[in-house]
């Protein structure tokens, strides 16, 4: 969606869009470490490896209208970066979000070690496991609507054309309506 | 006889012959005895049409009790040679091979969702005991519009699916627009996936079946491969209030009788009732689909009663639909009051009247097309009743006017004036008969099995049962009359009904909304009881059992809903069903898993509705997003969504209509949006802070 609805200065932050000192970046990375935490990264380590790379990122971006919408969504970015190397799912839209929604869900241990960089070993096993489709693999069936003949309808109407025709005001019946049973 | 004649056309065509017989025997009967009595001194217009309402009314009762009288039959020599239990015909069709699955589809519209899961587990659990499980799967197909139930859903099924593990057997969707309502719902997931089951086993948002009959659903099926649906019949169980344990006890004692008698004769051209049936999943999609009637709502437009037209579809294209009147474990809920009741009925009535159209329509079987009559007639035989009530309260008020002339001419002897009295007493006898024998047979059955019996609490008990319920059904009948005669006439206006989600668990009528509801019914009561008392006092004794029904009705609508009072009855055995005797597995499941339903996943800080949860919980809005479909929304739409965040903005949580809110978080770029600009608001939502003071107080971000 276009980000016009991101208006300067909403957060409050009171920070000129263009500014990318160390003190602009303070109160966006008070916020983006809190949200680091509602994402369920508990361990302070962890948050301080990936706020100084989302400062990078943040640092990076040519322009933003909000500081700290733009370091939430710096940190959202690299969720998902990390997601898709670690799973090997770039480009596939669909498989990141079931494995954002499992991660995110609690439902694999440790994972934020390994986003912060600080396990070895990898979990993409233990994501895939946790990741669950709410659909099947489609198996379509055709199903056209059935054809249901009504009886008698717009019988008045057909009758009247009928009898038209045989006091001579028409030439043939009246052509039939454009609405039809399907 | 082998199994295929059995189950064949040919072989039970005297069943059918024999019913209709015996149905139109007793209307002509009754209808000789009440011409008798008009047609003294030639017969008057008002006659003429109170012997038509007779006719047609005389018809419709006296099917329903030959249906409940051979049922009963049925149910006492326990012989019935054509039941589908008794069918194998899999050497006369086409088997077909190889491993299958068959999909318990649960289509929901804005309901509980705890109940949903709560009976889903409960049903799943049962098949897992059963331990043949494996051929089945879970598919909630959610039309859901309310943006907090979607939420709730998407959270419940996840906790579910992730406690089944792999491979997936649970599966959810939430349709996008939903077209057609329930069977636009169930067409979309054929369309989708019905190409990975063979059988698909239709539920309602109330309805729970046992394992044991999912799997003996699937195994007639299999060997029956000219039958495309098996319905079986639903027994309302689970509500308290004394109203719906009234019907409870009464669908599962009369009912069983209906369902045999109905099966008897319909046999393999049986209708479907919209749940708690087994469907061939191909056939059903290729003559399935449902086509708009030509012409506007109420009569045109989508069909909204699918169920039956479904059946008519199946039986023209040549495959069989029959009842499972013998299977168990078959259970629904009922609405808890006589209001909730007329409710459910408003919905129904436009769905059956629509029906109307249909009866002739081209092609479809005779029974089908009898079917459809019925479905009209258990709404129009209502205003009927009540047009028959009036022209006989007129005709006896003109007749009260008329003198007697005893001497005619220079006769010197006095001329009797000849009195119908026997004839009118006795039509007025059948009737009642027709109307009252089944609850007696009932009796015989429970004192004929006395296994039965017990489950009832016992012959005295299930007979002061029937007793109470004749009294209520005699008060209730002339307020369901009159709510149905204006249903259907709101209906012939051209009112349309929508489509409201039903009130299912059990709740009480306070006096403001029954005083609201029934004060019509108990001043129309008033004023023809003065009428009829002043003017025809004959009449006005014969009437006194529909005014005292509708002058009643603010009490005893109040009363019947009070759930200590249908508790209290169940204490003493009155009202018992076998349900309640002896709890089936299956509900023992169901009500363990709504004492446990506990919190959906994602019960993290942010708290406040699960709509904004879903827009800034992490953990919920990364689950939503996961199940929204992958396409970006048009420019016009990206607008509306803009304006809708201003809106948010300026003016809070409080000022979005639920639309409002379910467009928002219907497109993952709109949401993810949303997720970030709240993050960045002056106010971090945790704890639902800004829930609570963005729905008072207004603007989001200053």
């Amino acid at each position: 969606m276009d980000s016009g609805i991101a208006m300067v200065g909403q957060s409050g932050a009171g920070v000129a869009a263009a500014d990318r000192s160390p003190a602009a970046w303070a109160p966006v990375a008070e916020r983006v470490a809190l949200y680091l935490r509602a994402l369920g990264i508990e361990d302070a380590l962890h948050r301080e490896r990936l706020l100084m790379r989302i400062q990078q990122r943040w640092e990076a971006r040519v322009i933003v209208e909000d500081p700290v919408e733009a370091g939430i969504e710096e940190a959202y970015a690299l969720l998902d970066a990390w997601l898709c190397t670690e799973l090997d799912i770039t480009g596939e839209v669909d498989a990141l979000f079931t494995a954002r929604a499992a991660v995110l869900s609690g439902a694999v241990p440790n994972w934020s070690a390994r986003f912060a960089g600080v396990a070895g070993e990898s979990i993409a096993a233990q994501v895939r496991a946790a990741g669950v489709q709410p659909e099947p693999e489609p198996a379509p069936l055709d199903m056209e609507p059935s054809t249901i003949n009504l009886c008698c309808h717009d019988l008045g109407r057909r009758i009247t054309g009928a009898l038209r025709v045989l006091v001579g005001h028409e030439s043939a019946a009246a052509p039939p309506r454009t609405e039809q049973p399907q | 006889m082998t199994s295929e004649s059995r189950i064949g056309v040919m072989g039970h065509h005297y069943r059918r012959i024999l019913f209709f017989l015996l149905v139109l025997l007793t209307t002509l009967g009754a209808m000789s005895l009440l011409s008798v009595a008009f047609q003294d001194g030639g017969t008057r217009p008002h006659e003429l049409v109170m012997l038509g309402l007779y006719a047609i009314l005389t018809l419709w009762i006296s099917a329903s009790f030959w249906t409940a009288t051979i049922g009963f039959a049925m149910l006492v020599t326990g012989r019935d040679h054509y039941a589908i239990a008794n069918a194998d015909t899999r050497a006369a069709g086409a088997a077909p091979s190889g491993p299958f699955k068959t999909a318990l589809v649960m289509p929901v519209y804005n309901e509980d969702p705890v109940r949903v899961f709560a009976g889903l587990r409960a049903m799943w659990q049962s098949l897992a005991e059963t331990g043949q499980q494996d051929g089945f799967e879970v598919f909630v197909v959610s039309d859901t519009r309310d943006p907090d139930i979607w939420v709730e859903e998407e959270l419940l099924w996840r906790r579910w699916a992730k406690e089944m593990g792999h491979p997936a057997r649970v599966f959810y969707r939430n349709r996008v627009e939903n077209t057609s309502r329930k069977s636009g719902n169930i067409a979309d997931f054929c369309r989708r996936w019905g190409g990975r089951y063979r059988y698909m086993i239709v539920l309602d948002a109330d309805s729970i079946m046992a394992g044991e009959t999912l799997v003996e659903m699937v195994a007639r099926m299999e060997r029956n491969p000219k039958v495309a649906l098996i319905q079986v019949p639903p027994v309302p169980v689970n509500r308290s209030s004394l109203f719906s344990r009234m019907l409870q006890f009464a669908g599962s004692l009369y009912g069983r009788m209906f369902t045999a008698g109905l099966s008897y004769w319909q046999l393999g051209t049986s209708n479907f009732w919209g749940h708690n049936a087994i469907i061939r999943v191909k056939p059903f999609a290729d003559h399935c689909g449902l086509p708009k009637l030509p012409g506007r709502e109420p009569f045109g437009g989508e069909i909204l009663s699918h169920d039956f037209v479904e059946a008519a579809l199946l039986r023209r294209a040549g495959w069989r639909v029959w009842l499972a009147y013998d299977l168990g474990g078959s259970y629904e809920e009922i609405p808890p009051t006589l209001i909730d009741y007329a409710k459910r009925d408003r919905r129904w009535c436009q769905g059956n009247l629509q029906h109307s159209r249909l009866v002739f329509a081209r092609g479809f079987k005779p029974l089908s097309r009898i079917h459809f009559a019925m479905g009209v007639m258990s709404y129009m035989a209502s205003p009927l009743w009540l047009i028959f009530l009036v022209v006989t309260g007129v005709a006896a008020y003109f007749q009260s006017l008329v003198e007697p002339v005893y001497f005619f001419g220079n006769n010197i002897l006095p001329v009797w004036p000849e009195t119908y009295t026997v004839e009118m007493t006795t039509v007025l006898w059948v009737t009642l008969t027709m109307l009252f024998l089944p609850k007696i047979l009932a009796l015989v059955l429970l004192a004929a099995k006395p296994a039965l019996s017990r489950q009832f609490g016992g012959l005295v008990r299930a007979t002061l049962s029937v007793l109470t319920e004749s009294l209520f059904s005699v008060l209730l009948a002339p307020v369901l009359m009159l709510f149905q005669s204006k249903f259907v006439l709101a209906i012939l206006l051209r009112q349309n009904v929508g489509w409201p989600a039903q009130q299912r668990g059990d709740h009480q009528t306070g006096f403001a909304e029954a005083f609201g509801t029934h004060l019509s019914h108990t001043l129309i009561a008033v004023v023809v009881g003065f009428l009829s008392y002043r003017y025809v006092p004959s009449f006005f004794w014969w009437f006194t059992p529909v005014l005292a029904g509708l002058a009643l009705s603010i009490p005893v609508s109040m009363i019947t809903s009070r759930v200590w009072l249908g508790q209290l009855a169940r204490r003493v055995g009155i009202f018992l069903t076998p349900e309640e005797s002896a709890q089936p597995r299956v509900l023992q499941l169901l009500e363990q898993n709504l004492a446990h339903a506990g919190t959906p996943l994602c019960t993290t800080a942010t708290g406040g509705d699960l709509w904004y949860r879903a827009v800034v919980d992490p953990c919920a809005y990364a689950l939503h997003a996961s199940m929204l479909p992958d396409e970006t929304p048009n420019r016009r739409r990206r607008h509306y969504l803009e304006g809708l965040i201003f809106q948010l903005q300026d003016e809070g949580l409080g000022s979005l209509k639920p639309n409002e809110k379910r467009a928002l978080v219907s497109h993952r770029d709109g949401l993810f949006e949303l997720h970030t600009l709240l993050w960045a608001a002056a106010q971090p939502p945790s704890a639902g802070q800004i829930a609570g003071a963005a729905a008072s107080s207004g603007a989001i971000h200053q």
